[in-house]
C-alpha cells in the first residue's frame, strides 16, 4: 500500500510541495541499525592529503552514533558518543585514553568541525523536518538521475551555521545526491556529493564528497564493510562502550 | 610412554578451547617512541630527569573480558638510568549492566581538565607532575565496580592497600623543594581506601557527587618524637573527601565545577603532635569557548581554603596531602590556555599561563607540534616559571626550560 501511495505520488511529482518532498525523504525506509568502517581523506589547497580510519555504528537514523577511532595511530583509541534527543539538547561524549576520561563535550557549537574535516557536527546530524522551510525548485538531472530540487532554510530554532541549502534529490530514490550549503552571509560554502549502493533493499551511502570552496579544502568519505539490521543493541550507545574497540 | 600418551591426549582436549578462544578474542596494541629532551632556559644546560623514552598498552578481549596492560620504559641520559615499568595491568568485564575492573589500574574522576580535588584515587609520580592527564599517575592496584542505569551511573572504588606518591628524593633537578633524603616515616599500617561516585544527567547538565575515605597521597609532619633524639615525625594522614562536580552548557560556553570538601585526622601516635584534625576546601571552576576560527579558549580558577584546625600547627604551617597538585603552590589562581590546529591537524599550537592571584609568582607556556608525516610528530615547548623571592615559582625559575621532542605513534 505504501508503495501505491508512493508511486502515486510520484506520478503527481510536480504538485508535490517542497515540504512534501522533505517529508517523504525523511520517511522513506531507512535501517534500523547501520555499522561500517570510514576512511576520511582530507586534502588541502596544494593537494596534500592526511587521512583518518574510524569505525562506526549507529541506530535510530544516526540519531544514536558510536565512533571509534583508529588511525592516525595517536589517535587510536579516542571514541566519540552522540545521542540526539528531541526534547533537550544533544549528548556528545569523547572517550581520551590519555586522560582516562570520559568527557562531555558542547554540542551547541553545530558549526564546529568533525576531527578537522570539511563536515561539521551539524553536517553529520539529522535534519529536523520542522525545523526547516522547504521551497521547490525547477527539477533538474544531474549524471544522467532525474532530481527534485529543494531549496532548504534553517529556521532560528535549528541554530544552524548555515543561511540555506540548496539539495538534489533524485525522484526514484528520493536520496540526495549533491547538496550546496550557504554561510550566514549567504556565500556558497560547501558543495557535497553522495554516492548510494543497495544493500538489503536499502540505499546506503557508500561515499560523500565535501568541499569547503572558501577554504579550498576537501574531504573524501568512503565506508566499507557496511552492514545494516544486524540488531545492533540500544545498550552499545552508553559510555561504557566507548572504551574498547568492537571486534567488528 | 604413557604419561606422553596422556599429555597428547589433554592437548587434544585443549587444542579446540585454545583455538576457539584465538579465532574469538582480538588483540589490540598501540604505543609510541618519544626520545627528547630538556635544557634550561638560563644557560641552555642539560636537565637531566628521567622521561618515558618508549609506551606501550597490549589489549586482549574476549567476549565481555578483556585485558589490558599499559607499560613504559623510563630513561635517563646522563646515566643510561633505566626502568621498565608496567603502570597498569588490569582485567575488565563489561556485563550487560556496566563494567567491573580488577588489578593494577589508573583511575580519573572530576570535571576539570587537570586540576581536580576530587580526584584522589591514584598517587602522583612527581618525576611527570607537568605532564597531562593520567601520564603523571600512578597505577594502583584496586577494584573498581559501575552500573549504568538511564543517566545514572554509580560506581564504587576498593583500594586494598594505600601508596603515597613517588617522590624524588635527593634529585637536583628536580625543581621543587624536596629534601635528599626519604623521611623516615612512622611503622604504621596503611590500610585499605574506598569510594564511591554518582552521576546523572539533568536536563543538559551533568552532575556527581563523590566520596573518598582513605589516606593522604603526600606525607606530611604530624608530631614530634622525643626519643632518642627530638625527632620530626612524618606519615600519610586519614582523610575523607567529599566531592561535587557538574559541566553544564551555556549558549557556546561549557562550564566545569568541581569541589571537594576534605577532612583530615592524624591518628598516628607521637610523643608530641602538632596536628589532630583540620577541613579544608578546594575548588575549580573551568569555562571553555571555542571561536569561529577554532581556536579552543579555557580559563580555570583554582583555589584552596583551610577552614579549621585542631593543633599547634598554625595555617602557614598546614600543608595539604591531598587534593589538586596547584593548592601546594598557591591558595587562588588562574589558569588561562589557548589551543589550535592547523593543516589539517598537522600543527597543533597551545599556549598557556599560571597566575597567583595571593602571591607575586607566575608561569608561561607555550608548545608547538608538527606531524611532517602520520604518525610522526616533533615537539618543542617552553616553560617559564617567575616569582617573588619565598614563592614557589621563585625556587623554579632556574627550572625554566625548552623541550624538544619527536614521537612515533605505532
Amino acid at each position: 500500500m505504501k508503495k501505491l501511495i508512493f508511486t502515486i505520488c510520484m506520478g503527481l511529482g510536480y504538485s508535490q510541495t517542497g515540504f512534501e518532498i522533505a517529508k517523504m525523504v525523511d520517511e522513506k525506509p531507512s535501517p534500523n541499525d547501520m555499522s561500517n568502517k570510514t576512511k576520511m581523506v582530507l586534502t588541502n589547497s596544494k593537494g596534500k592529503s592526511r587521512s583518518n580510519a574510524m569505525m562506526s555504528k549507529s541506530m535510530d537514523g544516526n540519531k544514536k552514533q558510536i565512533i571509534w577511532f583508529l588511525e592516525p595511530k595517536d589517535d587510536k583509541g579516542v571514541a566519540f558518543l552522540k545521542i540526539e534527543h528531541d526534547d533537550k539538547d544533544d549528548e556528545m561524549r569523547m572517550w581520551l585514553p590519555a586522560f582516562k576520561k570520559v568527557r562531555r563535550i558542547s554540542s551547541k557549537k553545530k558549526g564546529d568541525a568533525f576531527m578537522g574535516s570539511d563536515l561539521s557536527y551539524e553536517d553529520l546530524s539529522s535534519r529536523d523536518l520542522e525545523e526547516n522551510e522547504y521551497k521547490r525548485l525547477d527539477d533538474e538531472i544531474v549524471d544522467g538521475r532525474d532530481c527534485y530540487v529543494l531549496e532548504i532554510l534553517p529556521k532560528k530554532e535549528a541554530k544552524s551555521s548555515y543561511s540555506k541549502h540548496v539539495s538534489w534529490i533524485e525522484k526514484s530514490t528520493l536520496m540526495g545526491v549533491k547538496e550546496e550549503s550557504f554561510d550566514k552571509r549567504g556565500e556558497l560554502k560547501k558543495k557535497k556529493k553522495y554516492h548510494f549502493t543497495d544493500l538489503k533493499g536499502y540505499h546506503v551511502m557508500q561515499r560523500v564528497f565535501v568541499e569547503d570552496v572558501q577554504k579550498q579544502h576537501s574531504t573524501e568519505v568512503t565506508f566499507t564493510d557496511i552492514e545494516v539490521d544486524s540488531g545492533i543493541d540500544e545498550k552499545l550507545f552508553q559510555e561504557k562502550n566507548l572504551k574498547r574497540l568492537p571486534r567488528k | 610412554m604413557k604419561k606422553i600418551s596422556k599429555g597428547i591426549r589433554y592437548l587434544q582436549l585443549l587444542l579446540p578451547l585454545l583455538l576457539f578462544n584465538l579465532l574469538n578474542a582480538q588483540l589490540n596494541y598501540s604505543g609510541s617512541l618519544n626520545p627528547g629532551n630538556m635544557y634550561r632556559l638560563s644557560d641552555q644546560s642539560e636537565i637531566s630527569l628521567p622521561f618515558r623514552i618508549a609506551e606501550a598498552e597490549v589489549g586482549y578481549s574476549l567476549g565481555d573480558f578483556e585485558i589490558k596492560t599499559n607499560s613504559a620504559f623510563e630513561y635517563r641520559w646522563s646515566n643510561n638510568e633505566n626502568e621498565l615499568q608496567l603502570r597498569e595491568a588490569y582485567i575488565t568485564w563489561y556485563p550487560n549492566w556496566g563494567e567491573v575492573k580488577v588489578g593494577k589500574q589508573i583511575h580519573a574522576w572530576g570535571a576539570v581538565d587537570g586540576n581536580n580535588p576530587t580526584d584522589n584515587l591514584n598517587p602522583y609520580d612527581y618525576y611527570y607532575m607537568f605532564l597531562s592527564g593520567a601520564e603523571r599517575k600512578v597505577g594502583t592496584v584496586s577494584g573498581s565496580v559501575k552500573y549504568y542505569w538511564k543517566d545514572l551511573q554509580i560506581e564504587g572504588l576498593f583500594i586494598p592497600e594505600h601508596e603515597g606518591n613517588r617522590v624524588p628524593f635527593g634529585e637536583q633537578a628536580f625543581p621543587l623543594n624536596i629534601p635528599d633524603l626519604r623521611p623516615f616515616l612512622i611503622d604504621k599500617e596503611r590500610g585499605r581506601e574506598f569510594g564511591f561516585r554518582i552521576q546523572t544527567t539533568l536536563g543538559s547538565s551533568d552532575f556527581s557527587l563523590s566520596y573518598f575515605d582513605g589516606r593522604d597521597r603526600s606525607f606530611t609532619l604530624v608530631g614530634y618524637n622525643e626519643l632518642p633524639n627530638l625527632m620530626p615525625s612524618v606519615f600519610y594522614r586519614k582523610t575523607s573527601v567529599l566531592g561535587f562536580d557538574l559541566v553544564s552548557f551555556i549558549g557556546d560556553f561549557t562550564n566545569r565545577f568541581e569541589i571537594g570538601y576534605f577532612l583530615t585526622k592524624n591518628d598516628t601516635e607521637v610523643d608530641s603532635i602538632t596536628i589532630n584534625d583540620a577541613s579544608y576546601i578546594q575548588f575549580a571552576g573551568q569555562v571553555e569557548y571555542s571561536t569561529e576560527n577554532d581556536i579552543m579558549l579555557s580559563v580555570q580558577i583554582i583555589g584552596s581554603e583551610i577552614s579549621e584546625i585542631n593543633g599547634t600547627m598554625t595555617k602557614d604551617e598546614f600543608q595539604t596531602g591531598m587534593g589538586t597538585p596547584f593548592a601546594t603552590f598557591t591558595d587562588l589562581g588562574l589558569s588561562f590556555s589557548a589551543s589550535t590546529n592547523y593543516y589539517d591537524d598537522a600543527l597543533e599550537l597551545m599556549g598557556n599561563t599560571f597566575i597567583d592571584l595571593k602571591d607575586s609568582q607566575s608561569m608561561l607556556g607555550a608548545s608547538v607540534k608538527y606531524s611532517p608525516i602520520n604518525n610522526w610528530k616533533i615537539n618543542v615547548s617552553i616553560s617559564k616559571f617567575m616569582g617573588e623571592e619565598g614563592t614557589q615559582f621563585y625556587n623554579m625559575e632556574d627550572f625554566s626550560h625548552l623541550k624538544v621532542g619527536l614521537e612515533f605513534h605505532f
